[in-house]
């Protein structure tokens, strides 16, 4: 596993060639609201918009492989594995400084269009529960470390119910996340439990008391006036990495995850690389992110 | 319970024994005092403003959503993992909101609506509460109005042994533009600083059972126990000019655990708010933001 010293991690990058650079830019299609999390993935650059597309309600798995555009970081290494060496990011818009950028493992998301959207009540969903297997569709042993949001998939329309999502903890217990409260006309990409104002939590929707994962979605429940119009996804996820701070625009910032503790963060085999912007004030439509990370895999 | 090693800290975070919090909050527009404090649950943003808006002169734990939020995770131990905070500056050319230090808290009880003009009065107050995870805190006086002049004051409280009785020495308070901004003060009046004296020997206060005026404040206050976890600061403040030649300015300050501190404990129901110190000038319209990590074992 990894790497046993920093002469070890040295020979895997310049002697075995173990290391690889990845890179993920992006072009918003939307202005983005002020205090909001953004998910990249469906705006236009690279990797491609995603859609996100799948049938109502139901669970839709991601890995390295999706065909709606994934980063590719070098393919499986196991038994070895692969950590990040250092990420950078910056944003360019003439407004919305300073932001974050997280990246973030997408295992799989569900997507809600339709009634699922514009009626409230319970939306009841198909998901297998992630088991304790070691395949890429596993990667994270019955969801440990998993997180849980809810992203704009297309444009929101007016009004702005409460939500709640139920899952199945790490152990297959039921848990419920905290309610949060939508807000009308969210841009596309925007995370709805996400904002400055009340029952907002940023980024991702807070567990029940001791849970430290998602194995199963179970539901999404709609309450109160239902939005107008809008499809979302129920994301799920693990944080890969520290958040980037961009304090300004064109300001590359980078972190060196030799120096930080603990170190060498983990990209497991089958990861979804994504990314997840944070904005301050109003990002601008047009407005360009960037990110690169720097991998190598070590161990046996 | 907490961590034999930094095997057993990398572990936990591959267990998911992790949470990553963001915050904003945005100063209202009243002019703050350069060199003074202000306290950043009272702003609006995410978690939503904290205006200690409950029943006069009586004690009240601070609601937990009006903290930064941190899950509850008995029977583990949570620490502070990591603290990142910018500051967004209130407009394209203000070098204001730099070079400012900050104090994270766990906010623990408040006694809301003090009249800073009631002299010769002691306002008794109402402990039908008791301090919630410490045996005591800091005592922070936070406006909740404008403030017009240098008041003088002193509490009646219990310390942290329980003892009964003590008296503070007279602090002050000063004239401030509006509510949130911290009005203790030292010396004349111009001497700023965040926590309330004590009588001599004490290191922190269990309840505070009066509070009286010698001279008037001209407004409100809080009067709120606090404990702190973590002192850490932010440099420059993020801006773009918008005319001339564009430039880009900002800064961003992280506080690692192990890397540049000891791990402070997060007790379970914490209420984290911070506590900000302006040296270059008014906070007005400015934004804090930043990310709190907690880990546990």
């Amino acid at each position: 596993m990894g790497f046993t010293s920093h002469d070890d991690l040295l020979t895997k990058i310049t002697v075995d060639g173990q290391t690889d650079y990845v890179f993920a830019n992006k072009a918003l299609s939307a202005a983005q609201v002020a205090g909001t999390w953004t998910l990249m993935a469906g705006h236009a650059g690279t990797p491609p918009a995603a859609t996100f597309a799948g049938a109502d309600l139901t669970y839709v798995p991601t890995d390295d492989t999706w065909g709606e555009g994934a980063l590719y970081h070098g393919g499986d290494v196991d038994p070895a594995t692969k950590h990040m060496l250092n990420m950078g990011g910056m944003m360019v818009a003439a407004a919305g400084a300073p932001w974050l950028i997280m990246p973030i493992d997408l295992v799989g998301y569900v997507p809600l269009s339709g009634a699922n959207v514009t009626s409230t009540g319970t939306k009841t969903v198909s998901m297998t529960a992630i088991g304790s297997g070691s395949g890429t569709g596993d990667r994270y042993p019955n969801g440990a470390g998993l997180r849980l949001f809810v992203a704009c998939d297309t444009v929101m329309g007016a009004n702005a119910p409460t939500c709640i999502i139920n899952y199945l903890d790490t152990g297959g217990g039921a848990g419920a996340t905290t309610t949060f409260t939508s807000t009308a006309s969210l841009p596309v990409g925007a995370l709805l439990n996400t904002g400055a104002a009340a029952n907002k939590y940023n980024p991702f929707l807070p567990l029940a008391a001791g849970d430290t994962g998602v194995s199963d979605i179970v539901s999404l429940v709609w309450a109160g006036t239902a939005h107008a119009s809008g499809t979302v996804i129920i994301g799920l996820c693990a944080p890969l990495g520290p958040a980037i701070p961009v304090p300004a625009t064109g300001l590359y910032n980078k972190y060196d995850f030799a120096s930080a503790a603990p170190s060498y963060p983990r990209i497991r085999d089958g990861a979804n690389i994504q990314f997840l912007v944070f904005q301050t004030g109003a990002t601008t439509s047009g407005g360009t992110f960037m990110a690169d990370i720097t991998y190598a895999y070590g161990g046996s | 319970m907490g961590f034999v090693n930094t095997a057993e800290y990398a572990q936990a975070a591959a267990n998911g024994q992790t949470w990553v919090t963001q915050f904003r909050k945005l100063v209202a527009s009243a002019t703050t005092t350069t060199n003074a404090w202000v306290d950043y649950t009272y702003s609006g943003g995410s978690p939503s403003a904290n205006f200690y808006a409950s029943a006069p002169l009586e004690a009240a734990e601070v609601e937990t959503a009006r903290g930064i939020y941190v899950p509850s995770v008995a029977p583990a131990n949570q620490y502070l993992k990591n603290l990142m905070v910018m500051t967004a500056a209130s407009s394209a050319t203000s070098t204001a909101e730099g070079r400012q230090e900050l104090i994270l808290c766990d906010y623990l009880l408040y006694y809301p609506f003090i009249d800073t003009d009631a002299v010769g009065e002691e306002q008794t107050l109402t402990n039908s509460v008791v301090i919630p995870r410490y045996s005591g805190g800091f005592v922070v006086a936070v406006a909740q109005s404008a403030g017009s002049a240098i008041g003088t004051f002193t509490f009646t409280y219990t310390n942290q042994d329980g003892t009964p009785g003590r008296v503070s020495p007279a602090n002050r308070t000063f004239a401030v533009a509006g509510g949130g901004q911290i009005v203790g003060s030292g010396g004349a009046g111009a001497s700023y600083y965040p926590f309330l004296d004590l009588q001599a020997g004490d290191t922190g206060v269990k309840s505070i059972e009066s509070v009286t005026m010698s001279v008037a404040g001209g407004g409100l206050m809080a009067l709120v126990i606090v404990r702190p976890l973590l002192t850490a600061h932010v440099q420059q403040e993020c801006r773009r000019t918008t005319s001339s030649n564009l430039e880009s300015y900002g800064a961003a300050s992280e506080f690692s655990s192990l890397i540049h501190h000891q791990p402070p404990r997060i007790i379970d129901g914490a209420v984290l708010g911070i506590l900000g110190c302006g040296f270059s000038g008014s906070l007005a319209s400015s934004t804090l933001v930043g990310i709190i990590e907690t880990i546990w074992n």
